[in-house]
């Protein structure tokens, strides 16, 4: 897979491009500042670019800034943020759009689940980190989410992380076709609409959980 | 009704020059203002200018008169008779002289002409006497027998020039027909004490050939009665435009009022001269004449021109106290003196040393107290407005008020609603609220040699200036109070925002230093796993978990320290929380305006550290947390129904603390067994 790796902290960077190395992966850039990256993505159109959130110049969100620009001019590259913590200001408009993909960087320590993931990104699929997920599932758990079974949001937030049903159904131990009936009833539940497309359900369920958590609705008050 | 009609048009008469003054005056313009019923009575520049030069005159025909007619004589009576009445003589020069003054400078002021008479009338009757007493004028002039017939009735016109200036000094009189009658009827008791005393003539002084006739002793009677009646009618009108006048009118009476302290003062001590030290009566009350011819005029004279020279207040008040200091201790000293020598009997030196020690004694406190009670009959507005500041700054002392009331007091003090503080703050100006002022002007008030405040004042007169000054003195110490309170608060708040500043680079350092060498450690791990034998490997898988658990520990550290969830905003943050909290949460955050870093993480903070005091001590199983906009304030509520009973200063301190230090207040609720609310207002 031809990458390009943007990341301020050099000890990091360097980890990271060697273990990418040794995954197979061909690095063609590994920059630290999110304007040279934009600039190595445009010129070098990788499958992935993977960006730290934030990067100089600013130090502030710059990476995620970044790739929102990327997503409009090279719209064929997959991105990938890496964070430290959960930092969804600047990039909710990403979240859930195929060919995104949202981890801590603790994730790439584990070396399959983030060989995975990279591979989800570049094939237009999803992957969000299961902790992100956990956090939006667990703040909206006192609304409509309460009328889901406890199996019910299991499968919701695997669904969130931009996992097929295959895996899924796996992860599990279930039926794919099980795993679907889940499926359908939780989409029922919160009055959204299925889509065969993985990534569309994604955005869906991420649209779900995000949009009522971070636009602050008029006047918000949660009942048990 | 003939003789007022007779003085008001015979101009050969001098009693209607001063008349017509009056009623020049009356024709040449009056405007009724304001509530009181005074009429402000202009004269025309040049009649001002006439009726002064005619008192000028008058004033020269005394002594021209005199010239001539010791030119003409051997024994030179001319000059000796106006030698004997040196002050009589001096009175019209220093009141033309300061008419003058008026004139030029006030040239429609009705005071001028008034006072020029005041000094004209004596100088006509002088000249009279100096006509009717010489024998070469007696001689020479035909008319000068049938003048001698009527003048020694006409002394009333010494007074009359006094009379219009009592009824219109200092621009006006009252109006009403009675005091329109006052100077007719001043005139008709010219005339009926002219008609009383027809025929008398004076030798040497004395009156000869007095009325004999039953009919005009009682006309010299009511005539007499009648001068008196005006001369008081004319101090009433006085008195009631001082009354009902306002503050401009006031101070310039209060000159005239300070004169005639002065005299009685003087007239006080030629007394205590006549009377203890029995010295001879011309020189005993020779400075009261003075005072009389000089102070009055002069007095008049800054009144017009220039009422606000001096602290009139202050000098009438202190004036006046030293005067009645004066008496009581004098009649200390002589009741002492009487019941000493009563109780001993007998005359020795102990009364008077007796009287001597205990005047000295009272004499202090006595001014003190005089002093006071003095300043608030006389000068009752400056003692009113001293004496509210002053109270204020006890009741600041006390505890009772805030220090930062002092800009109202001040404003309400001293008649002015758009008065301003300004206080110096880190070499700045600021007002009461901490707003920067660079343009701040105004009274510039020290402390300790520093200049703490400036006070701009909307009202620039002189008198207001020094009134401003002495309220300023009154309100120096709360001035610093809250000028010190206002500095600890800005510093304060300085540091709360380097503190909160710190914890955001603390957090970053957290994310970006120790957390990204700790995943990069793990990466090589995992490089060097590749080549080690599935034994060791575990190993390092071991190692590499440990790292994990150690990187998520940072991030909680780092939470603590400022959730990065903040910059999400504070409901994101709330949100988060309640999604960690172990029991039931309600969150009710309505919309808010833009928040601030500090608000942000204050208002996060008091909810997280309330949330864990309900979880910690409270057995709560449920709790509420409540973010609103209160006008401007961000309104904090969080409440549970655990056990209450929350002691006072006791768990919640350092959150009382936390929402102090940024300026807020906190209420905490927690009655026992019926839960805890805390409420923050930032």
């Amino acid at each position: 897979m031809r990458l390009v790796v943007g990341e301020d902290s050099v000890l990091f960077r360097e980890g990271l491009v060697r273990l990418l190395a040794d995954a197979g992966h061909d690095v063609l850039a590994a920059v630290g500042d999110a304007e040279v990256m934009e600039a190595a993505v445009a010129e070098l159109q990788p499958d992935v670019v993977i960006a730290d959130i934030r990067m100089p110049p600013l130090l502030e969100s710059d990476g995620a800034r970044a790739a929102a620009r990327i997503r409009v001019t090279s719209p064929e590259v997959g991105i990938l943020l890496l964070s430290q913590h959960i930092e969804l200001r600047e990039c909710l408009d990403l979240v859930g759009t195929p060919g995104f993909g949202y981890l801590l960087k603790d994730r790439v320590l584990h070396l399959a689940e983030f060989d995975d993931a990279l591979r989800r990104v570049a094939d237009c699929g999803s992957a969000i980190d299961p902790e992100i997920v956990r956090s939006l599932v667990r703040a909206r758990r006192s609304s409509a989410l309460d009328s889901l079974t406890p199996r019910e949001v299991e499968v919701l937030a695997l669904v969130a992380e931009g996992h097929s049903n295959a895996f899924i159904a796996a992860t599990l131990f279930l039926s794919e076709r099980t795993v679907m009936a889940h499926m359908r009833s939780v989409f029922t539940k919160l009055g959204l609409t299925e889509d065969g497309a993985t990534h569309r359900r994604v955005l869906a369920v991420i649209t779900y959980l995000g949009s009522q958590q971070v636009n602050v609705p008029a006047t918000h008050s949660g009942k048990h | 009704m003939d003789i007022s009609r007779f003085v008001a048009r015979g101009p050969r008469a001098i009693g209607a020059v001063a008349a017509s003054a009056y009623d020049f005056g009356v024709g040449a313009g009056t405007d009724a203002r304001g509530p009181y019923p005074c009429e402000h009575v202009r004269v025309k520049a040049a009649h001002a200018r006439a009726l002064t030069l005619g008192a000028t005159v008058a004033w020269a025909l005394p002594v021209g008169l005199a010239a001539v007619a010791s030119a003409h004589e051997t024994a030179g009576q001319g000059w000796g008779f106006l030698g004997s009445q040196l002050p009589e003589l001096l009175t019209p020069v220093v009141c033309v002289a300061a008419a003058w003054l008026i004139v030029r400078r006030v040239p429609t002021s009705p005071t001028g002409p008034a006072l020029a008479w005041t000094g004209g009338g004596i100088a006509v009757v002088m000249a009279l006497d100096v006509l009717t007493q010489s024998e070469f004028f007696v001689s020479s002039l035909p008319g000068v027998g049938a003048v001698a017939t009527v003048s020694t009735g006409l002394w009333p016109l010494d007074l009359v020039g006094l009379l219009i200036l009592l009824l219109v000094f200092p621009d006006g009189r009252r109006t009403g027909r009675i005091w329109r009658a006052v100077v007719p009827a001043y005139a008709a008791a010219t005339v009926m004490l002219v008609i009383a005393m027809w025929g008398s003539r004076k030798v040497d002084g004395q009156v000869e050939g007095g009325p004999t006739g039953g009919p005009r002793v009682v006309l010299l009677v009511a005539g007499l009665l009648l001068v008196a009646a005006c001369l008081v009618a004319a101090i009433v009108s006085l008195v009631l435009r001082y009354r009902s006048g306002d503050e401009v009118l006031r101070l310039r009476v209060r000159w005239l009022m300070l004169a005639g302290v002065a005299i009685m003062a003087l007239l006080v001590a030629g007394w205590v001269m006549s009377i203890g030290f029995k010295a001879p009566l011309d020189v005993a009350y020779a400075p009261v004449l003075v005072a009389i011819v000089v102070l009055v005029p002069v007095a008049v004279a800054v009144a017009v021109v220039r009422h606000d020279l001096f602290d009139i207040d202050r000098l009438l008040s202190q004036s006046t106290a030293w005067m009645v200091t004066l008496v009581l201790s004098a009649a200390t000293f002589g009741i002492v003196v009487l019941a000493v020598s009563e109780v001993l009997s007998r005359s020795s030196g102990l009364d008077l040393t007796a009287a001597a020690f205990v005047t000295a004694l009272v004499l202090l406190p006595l001014h003190r107290y005089v002093s006071t009670a003095v300043a608030r009959i006389v000068d009752r507005d400056r003692f009113v407005a001293v004496a509210r500041v002053e109270r204020f700054a006890a009741d600041v002392r006390a505890g009772r008020r805030a220090p930062e009331e002092i800009e109202t007091v001040l404003r309400e003090a001293h008649g002015d609603p758009g008065l301003r503080l300004f206080l110096a703050e880190g070499g700045s100006w600021v007002d009461p609220s901490g707003a920067p002022c660079p343009d701040a002007a105004g009274l510039t008030l020290t402390f300790g040699g520093d200049a703490i405040a400036r006070i701009h004042s909307t009202n620039d007169a002189a008198r207001a200036r020094r009134r401003l000054g002495e309220l300023s003195r009154a309100a120096a110490v709360p001035i610093e109070v809250s000028r010190l309170r206002l500095g600890l608060l800005a510093g304060r708040a300085r540091l709360i925002e380097a503190t909160v500043a710190e914890r955001r680079r603390l957090e970053r350092d957290l994310h970006d230093g120790a957390q990204q060498r700790l995943i990069a450690t793990g990466m090589r791990l995992r490089r060097l796993q590749r080549d080690l034998d599935p034994n060791r490997s575990a190993e390092i898988d071991c190692a590499v978990a440990e790292l994990e658990g150690t990187v998520a520990e940072l991030r909680e550290l780092a939470h603590g320290v400022r959730p990065s969830r903040l910059d999400d905003g504070l409901l994101t943050a709330l949100e988060a929380m309640r999604a960690t909290t172990p029991i039931p949460m309600d969150l009710d955050v309505s919309p808010l305006p833009a928040l601030d870093d500090v608000q942000v993480l204050s208002a996060y903070l008091v909810v997280a550290e309330a949330v864990t005091n309900s979880l910690k001590h409270a057995r709560a199983t449920h709790v509420g947390v409540r973010v609103a906009d209160l006008a401007g304030r961000l309104c904090v509520e969080v409440s549970d129904d655990g056990i209450g009973g929350v002691p006072d200063g006791g768990a919640l301190t350092a959150l009382r603390d936390r929402v102090e230090s940024v300026g807020g207040t906190v209420t905490i609720s927690s009655p026992s067994g019926a839960g805890t609310t805390v409420q923050a207002m930032l």
